[in-house]
Order: C-alpha cells, then sequence, then structure tokens
C-alpha cells in the first residue's frame, strides 16, 4: 500500500474519531478546536498525496500560475463578495483534473490570506475553496460536464450557491458564537445567502465570458509541451 | 520600534499563537477572557500602532451586535429583561452572548498579531522540511502575485500605446487576462524546465534556513511550554469552569489565571525587557 493510502487510513479511521472522542470529553467549547482540527486533518490526506506523488516541476509551476492568477483575482479586485476567483479555480480543475483543481483551490485560499489576513477561518476556506475545484475537476474529468460556456456558467452558478458557498457557512456556524439550535443554523444560512447569490452572479458571468477563451488557452499550452497527460514524462 | 519577540525563531512564535489562539477560544470565564483580550489588544496595538487601533475600532461593533444578538437565538435563562416578539430575553444568555463574543474578539486580536509576526517566509521555513513540494509551490505562489499584478498593468499599457482597448472596457479585460494567461503559463514552463535542468526532483531537497534555534529560543520555547502546561492542568481542575444558562456559575479565580496572564504577556515582556536594557546601556554612556 501507498504511504499516502495508508496515511489517509490513518486519519480518516483513527484520528478524526479520536478527535471526535476527545472534542466531546473536554469541557466547554472546545468545539472550535475539534472542528478546526477534523478540517486540517482532512486537508492533510490531499496534501499528502500530492507530496508522495513527487510531483514534477512542470506540474507544480502549472498549479502555482493557476494559484497566482487566483489570487490576484482575490486581491486586486476591490468590490466584496463579487471575484472571480471561485471561476479561476474551478476552470483549474477542468483544465487540469480534480488534484490540480483541488491544490489550486486549497492553495489560493492559503496565499491570498497572506494578503488579505490569515484566521481561524484559513482551514474552512482551504476545504471549500480546493472542494470546489475538486468538483469541477471531477465532474469534467467523468464527461459530465461541457464545456460550452452557458453550461459551464450554470454549473458555477449552482455549485458556488450549493456547494462553495454553504461550505463557507458552515465555518460561520462553527465558528461564531451562537449555537446550535435550527434557528441559528437557519439564520447562519440566510445570512450567507445574499453574499453567495453575488458570489454566484458573478461566478456564472466570468465562466460566461471568459471561461471559453480560457480553456482554450490552457488547451493549448497543455497540447503545446504535453502537460499534465502522463506523470512520468512530465 | 522593531518588534523583539518577532526576532525569535518562527517555532517559537507559532508554539506561542497555537497556545494563545487555542486556549482563547476554548475558555469562556470572564477573567480568562479579560485577560486575554487585555493583552492580545496591547500587543495588536504595539504591533500596529494607528492601522491596529482602526481596525480594533472596526471589530468593535460586530462583536457586540454579536453579544446583543445571542438572546434572541437563545431563550434560557432565569432573569427575563424584557419580551421580544414574545419571546424572553435574559440578562443570562446575554452575558453568555458577550462571553462568546469575547472569544471571538481574542480570536480577531491574536490573528491580528500573527498575521504581524508569522510572515509567509517564516510559515514557509518553518514547514519546509515536512512539506516539501507544497511550500515550494507556496513560495513560488507569494512571489508570482506582485509579478502578475506588475505585468498586468505592462500589458495594458503595452495595448494601449499600440492604440487598442477602444473597443469597451470588457473587450479590453478580456484581452489582458487572456494574454497574462498566457504569459504566465508559458513563462511558467520555461521555469519548469530550467528547474528540471537543474536537478530538480533528483535529490531530497535542501533549504535555505535562515534561522536558527539559539540558547534564547530554548530558553523561551521551555519557558513557553512550562507556562502553557500550568494552563493546561488549572483547565482540567475546573478553574476555567463558567456556565451561563440558565444559571450565572462561575468558578474562582485561581493560579490558573496568573500563569496565564504571565503567558501571554510574553511578548510585550521581551519588548518591554529589550526597552528597560536599551536605557540603562544608554545611560552607562
Amino acid at each position: 500500500m501507498k504511504k499516502s493510502t495508508s496515511v489517509s487510513l490513518l486519519v480518516f479511521f483513527l484520528l478524526i474519531p479520536a478527535t471526535l472522542f476527545l472534542g466531546t470529553k473536554l469541557p466547554g467549547r472546545s468545539y472550535y478546536i475539534t472542528s478546526t482540527l477534523i478540517i486540517l486533518q482532512m486537508l492533510l490526506p490531499f496534501f499528502l498525496a500530492f507530496e508522495g506523488r513527487k510531483p514534477q516541476a512542470r506540474e507544480l509551476v502549472v498549479i502555482a500560475v493557476m494559484c497566482g492568477i487566483s489570487i490576484v483575482s482575490r486581491v486586486a479586485i476591490p468590490i466584496p463578495h463579487f471575484k472571480p476567483t471561485f471561476a479561476m479555480i474551478m476552470l483549474s480543475g477542468i483544465a487540469f483534473g480534480p488534484e490540480a483543481g483541488f491544490m489550486v483551490g486549497a492553495v489560493t485560499a492559503f496565499g491570498s490570506n497572506f494578503f488579505v489576513g490569515q484566521g481561524a477561518y484559513t482551514p474552512w476556506q482551504m476545504m471549500a475553496y480546493g472542494a470546489g475545484g475538486l468538483l469541477s475537476g471531477f465532474l469534467s474529468q467523468k464527461g459530465w460536464l461541457s464545456r460550452k460556456p452557458i453550461y459551464l456558467a450554470i454549473f458555477g452558478f449552482l455549485s458556488v450557491l450549493l456547494w462553495v458557498g454553504p461550505l463557507l457557512d458552515l465555518c460561520s456556524l462553527f465558528l461564531m458564537p451562537i449555537g446550535f439550535s435550527k434557528k441559528a443554523i437557519i439564520a447562519v444560512f440566510a445570512s450567507g445567502l445574499p453574499a453567495n447569490l453575488m458570489q454566484a452572479g458573478c461566478t456564472a458571468a466570468v465562466m460566461l465570458l471568459v471561461s471559453r477563451p480560457l480553456l482554450e488557452r490552457l488547451d493549448r499550452i497543455k497540447l503545446k509541451y504535453g502537460m499534465l497527460e502522463n506523470h512520468d514524462k512530465l | 520600534m522593531k518588534d523583539t519577540f518577532s526576532s525569535y525563531h518562527p517555532a517559537v512564535n507559532f508554539l506561542f499563537f497555537v497556545g494563545a489562539v487555542g486556549c482563547g477560544v476554548v475558555f469562556l470565564h470572564p477573567a480568562y477572557l479579560a485577560v486575554s483580550i487585555l493583552c492580545g489588544l496591547s500587543y495588536y496595538l504595539f504591533l500596529g500602532k494607528t492601522k491596529s487601533a482602526k481596525a480594533f475600532l472596526l471589530m468593535l461593533p460586530v462583536v457586540l451586535i454579536l453579544a446583543a444578538v445571542n438572546p434572541l437565538f437563545n431563550t434560557q435563562g432565569s432573569t427575563v429583561l424584557f419580551w421580544l416578539f414574545g419571546k424572553p430575553y435574559t440578562l443570562e444568555a446575554l452575558l453568555y452572548g458577550g462571553a462568546v463574543s469575547g472569544v471571538l474578539l481574542t480570536m480577531l486580536l491574536w490573528f491580528g498579531c500573527y498575521n504581524y509576526v508569522l510572515t509567509g517566509d517564516k510559515f514557509t521555513s518553518l514547514f519546509g522540511n515536512w512539506i516539501p513540494s507544497v511550500s515550494l509551490l507556496l513560495v513560488m505562489v507569494l512571489r508570482m502575485v506582485p509579478n502578475l499584478i506588475q505585468k498586468t498593468k505592462q500589458i495594458a499599457g503595452a495595448r494601449k500605446s499600440l492604440g487598442k482597448g477602444n473597443e469597451g472596457k470588457l473587450k479590453e479585460g478580456l484581452a489582458v487576462v487572456g494574454a497574462l494567461v498566457s504569459w504566465a503559463l508559458e513563462g511558467g514552463v520555461v521555469t519548469a524546465d530550467s528547474m528540471r535542468a537543474r536537478g530538480y526532483g533528483t535529490a531530497k531537497r535542501q533549504s535555505f534556513l535562515i534561522y536558527r534555534m539559539e540558547r534564547r529560543d530554548w530558553w523561551l520555547l521551555a519557558v513557553e511550554i512550562i507556562l502553557i502546561t500550568a494552563v493546561i492542568v488549572s483547565a482540567c481542575l475546573g478553574q476555567v469552569n463558567a456556565e451561563y444558562t440558565p444559571e450565572v456559575s462561575l468558578a474562582p479565580v485561581s493560579w490558573g489565571a496568573v500563569f496565564y496572564g504571565i503567558y501571554l504577556l510574553i511578548p510585550l515582556a521581551l519588548n518591554g525587557k529589550e526597552a528597560i536594557l536599551w536605557h540603562i546601556l544608554r545611560f552607562k554612556i
């Protein structure tokens, strides 16, 4: 068994249950720490798999470039909740596969927080952004996601509204001190809805306008240099 | 004035913040909260001066609103202040809201300090050996961001001087983004080939370490570990227990809070020590 696989199994079947168990034993509001630890532990297998694969220079650099562009689109555009970042992450996933999509998402969240400020929300953002890239990459790899801009726009809108956005709201639910009553949960998701809608709209607009030229360019680069097709020859 | 604590080894800094944020997030006892908020605020103001003061004034309303909102969701508590929408608004729930907003405030303050002390280069040097590929990725990305912003300006300028860009902002923006992506990826491939030619991936990566554990770092590390252990022991003994609803019951303040205060004062104390030493040395001249 590969080292990264065994570590993943260890994390999911031992570390996370142990954390959950200890979390229930600790006094007070330790679920702050428990939840953040679990998110970190869930990120761990992805990063270890990436390390274990010993990524080649080209793969690293391409992921770095996509991260750089996503971060710039988050940091340089001054309108809050209206950033092309998610669209960029999803397009990376579509062009380079689910693993690359996850890495681009997670590193974008972490890296951009060096510019806008790290916080307890950083692991949650890494998870949510990464999940966005993972989903688009997975669906595209399976051939379930058409590359026509209009379908990509619909996909972008829905996935931000129903997948990435709620994952980010989950963070406020766990880190904001209002408890877990049914009302509090509804309140958190309802208060996140306008921001998610704006973000979803922005993602759809970017997908509609940019997806075709951008994917063409990414494909051209892939074709020109024969990248990310087989991992041995990179 | 330069921060003395930042000049210590990143591992020492990182451990301090793990302790400060970890405890700050869990402890709901008002004494512990007050200690953490006071220490965090003074260190934050020391690090950022007016910038921190402005940020703190922005945090305050959020925290206060959150405290006031809590009784709307949480109707437990025995002392009813007034009725709102047919629901009781209780004193205990308000106090509880205040305590948990305090937790949020400590988190914001300590993470504010973290952002000043543990910069990107320190983080990568700290974790570079454990996750070499990911930290290399991070270094490349952090370098790329200012680079890309600069290149965007260059592309836009070049297009302008060619007489292009009169067909509307949207089209122009798309052209610039497209050129930027192509340039960055092609440049990236050249970088990658150059890395390969120099033997990337053929051996274990060494990292350039600018930080070394000196004697003072080991000492501070030991002090941190002793203090945080004492705080955790006191927490396990129930000294931080605080119940707010349905009735307020607090554990009496004991030695745990003192250790907690000393721990959180470490960065400021180091700065104070430095300032005093400096004065003495100057006095001798």
